[in-house]
């Protein structure tokens, strides 16, 4: 008899049906080996597959999101989904079966059904009754974001203030060339000497 | 301030969270709340207050709370911009008091708070901002916001 999980918010429910390993002694109601999937969004088709194609899925909406609220271009493509944005309100899901001839599956998802899909997404991360590979992009954080607010930080903190220091001490100096005269100084050194 | 537009009541249900939430040792009163709110250069009453990490992180703490709190509210008005011909209510409703409390608290003169009271241009950051409430109401919420407001 395998295990059935429901993870629910508001218009969306992923289902998780699986077995718990027993060669490391888990609980009967735990699954860590997962057999299918089912993604129901209201007044959508339901969206099912295998645990090889969860985690790509996951990833997919992750890093979507990730990028329609970062001011990125919204666009997500792969060879099991795409997710492009219609317009402000509306994105285009696009699953690709892996099995031939078969029509690729689109639906169109508002703000609030990609939202509940993203939270139905982190139940599941954050069960502790499901056990899943993740591969997924912690917290929606690039390796490039991160270096880049490590760099930022470092050159403002270093290259900066050395840097207006001498941009202010050539300014500063620069004014002394308006005050001095040559002609004026080589008279004060021959009156010098004649003394 | 998008919570503030949901919730009436912003202020009081901001300071009654951070104390269910024990940052009293960081905010102990609605006074520090507010001053911390003043470093918005976008506010009136702008001051320049050097923010404290764990002041920012109670503030982060306290929005994941409320965004959790605020979720269905959140939603019915994303819902409501998708299909604005059926059911424009809540969507126009939200929009008017957003922009009455912009005037009220910001400073008009400003050229960003001037592109927020363009209602063609200010939907597109009310919807990413409602977006970015929705997606950090997990668990895992409090590090996503971290995270975007560092990346920002």
């Amino acid at each position: 008899m395998q295990n059935k999980l429901s993870f629910n918010q508001s218009s969306v429910c992923l289902e998780i049906i699986g077995l718990p390993d027993y060669s490391i002694n888990e609980n009967k109601d735990q699954i860590s080996i997962i057999s299918q999937w089912k993604l129901t969004i209201i007044n959508k088709p339901l969206i099912e597959g295998k645990i090889e194609h969860l985690n790509p899925i996951m990833n997919a909406f992750y890093i979507y999101s990730n990028l329609l609220i970062k001011n990125e271009i919204p666009i997500y493509e792969s060879k099991l989904i795409d997710i492009k944005a219609d317009n402000l309100h509306i994105h285009n899901v696009v699953l690709k079966s892996s099995k031939p001839n078969v029509k690729p599956l689109t639906l169109k998802i508002g703000n609030s059904s990609l939202s509940d899909i993203i939270n139905c997404f982190d139940q599941l991360n954050e069960s502790s009754k499901v056990r899943i590979k993740k591969t997924m992009v912690s917290n929606y954080l690039t390796k490039k974001g991160r270096f880049g607010l490590k760099n930022k930080v470092k050159f403002m903190n270093f290259i900066m203030p050395p840097f207006i220091a001498i941009c202010s001490l050539i300014v500063f100096s620069s004014t002394f060339i308006y005050f001095y005269n040559p002609i004026e100084d080589k008279d004060k050194n021959e009156l010098i000497n004649t003394k | 301030m998008i919570l503030e537009t949901i919730d009436l009541n912003g202020i009081q249900s901001l300071y009654a969270l951070s104390n269910r939430l024990n940052l009293n040792n960081v905010l102990p009163n609605k006074v520090t709340i507010w001053k911390l709110r003043n470093n918005n250069p976008l506010r009136k009453s702008y001051v320049i207050n050097n923010i404290k990490l764990n002041e920012f992180d109670a503030l982060i703490r306290i929005t994941v709370e409320m965004s959790k709190y605020l979720y269905p509210y959140i939603k019915e008005i994303l819902n409501s911009k998708e299909d604005i011909k059926d059911n424009s209510v809540i969507w126009n409703d939200f929009n008017k008091r957003f922009i009455e409390l912009i005037k009220e608290r910001f400073n008009v003169d400003s050229m960003r708070v001037k592109k927020l009271l363009n209602q063609v241009e200010n939907d597109e950051i009310i919807i990413k901002s409602l977006l970015i409430l929705s997606f950090c109401i997990s668990n895992q919420g409090y590090d996503r916001l971290k995270n975007f407001l560092f990346d920002f």
